[in-house]
């Protein structure tokens, strides 16, 4: 049980690491416009010669890989509400990391998604 | 870009076809999954289980549909924050309860109501978080 809770803790920040670095792809970014086909073409392009991009999808595999193996020796009942704290992990490294502001509404809106999500898994 | 960084109605929509998208995905490799006919995969089907895997037209629609919508998740970033885009990109759990009631007539307890609502709530408070700019608001 402490085994499987641990393991998707870690499987989060695999995620969590690998949103962020994403994100610090895309704000690496200046497009003039996202406008038209050919625009959206830079963009991938630009996109893909980022290297935090790929070491998203890196971590991101990590997290999946750490995932299946919790999955595996978990009950589901207990893995899917824990999935919820994804929200509020990525919330505080959204704030540390890259600056993102928290306010009021932001928060109030977090908790109560992931409340929402929580009640929905015990229903 | 004037609206920058705040969750429009475009970037809305873009949020939820990324959430259905991303189900639509699952469902395609779930599918090319079981159709592989491999219910345990060992030591010595492994290679065997990739194979099929990767020959199903299933399991590669199911991929070149999970890559695509990573690059709309990219243009959202760009647009909003990542600590928006998380929970609005959550109507997945609103539309899967909504469409188990109207198409499969599920029946819906007082506790799944209370926690779709307290999503749709939540949803609107951190789209709404962005502070206009000192002047506009």
């Amino acid at each position: 049980m402490l085994k499987v809770v641990l393991l998707v803790f870690l499987a989060e920040l695999w995620n969590t690491a690998g949103q962020v670095l994403f994100k610090k792809g895309t704000n690496a970014i200046e497009v003039r416009s996202l406008r038209g086909v050919k625009n959206h073409l830079v963009f991938l392009k630009e996109i893909m010669a980022k290297p935090a991009v790929w070491l998203g999808f890196g971590s991101m595999a990590a997290g999946l890989v750490i995932w299946f193996i919790a999955l595996a020796g978990a009950d589901l009942s207990v893995v899917s509400p824990m999935g919820s704290m994804q929200y509020i992990i990525i919330l505080i490294a959204a704030h540390f990391l890259l600056g993102e502001k928290i306010n009021f509404l932001k928060l109030t809106g977090t908790l109560l998604v992931v409340l929402g999500i929580v009640l929905l898994s015990l229903s | 870009m004037k609206y920058k960084g705040y969750v429009t109605l475009k970037i809305f929509a873009l949020l939820v076809l990324n959430d259905a998208l991303d189900a639509v995905a699952q469902l395609f490799l779930k599918k090319g999954v079981i159709q592989t006919g491999i219910t345990s995969v060992t030591f010595g089907n492994v290679w065997e289980f990739i194979a099929r895997n990767a020959s199903s037209p299933f399991v590669l629609a199911g991929i070149f549909i999970g890559l695509a919508n990573y690059f709309l998740w990219f243009v959202i970033l760009y647009r909003i924050d990542l600590s928006v885009a998380m929970p609005v990109g959550s109507t997945i759990y609103i539309f899967v309860p909504f469409m188990s009631i109207f198409f499969l007539n599920e029946h819906v307890s007082a506790l799944r109501w209370t926690a779709i609502i307290l999503i749709i709530i939540g949803i609107h408070l951190v789209a709404k978080s962005k502070e206009l700019p000192k002047g506009l608001a």
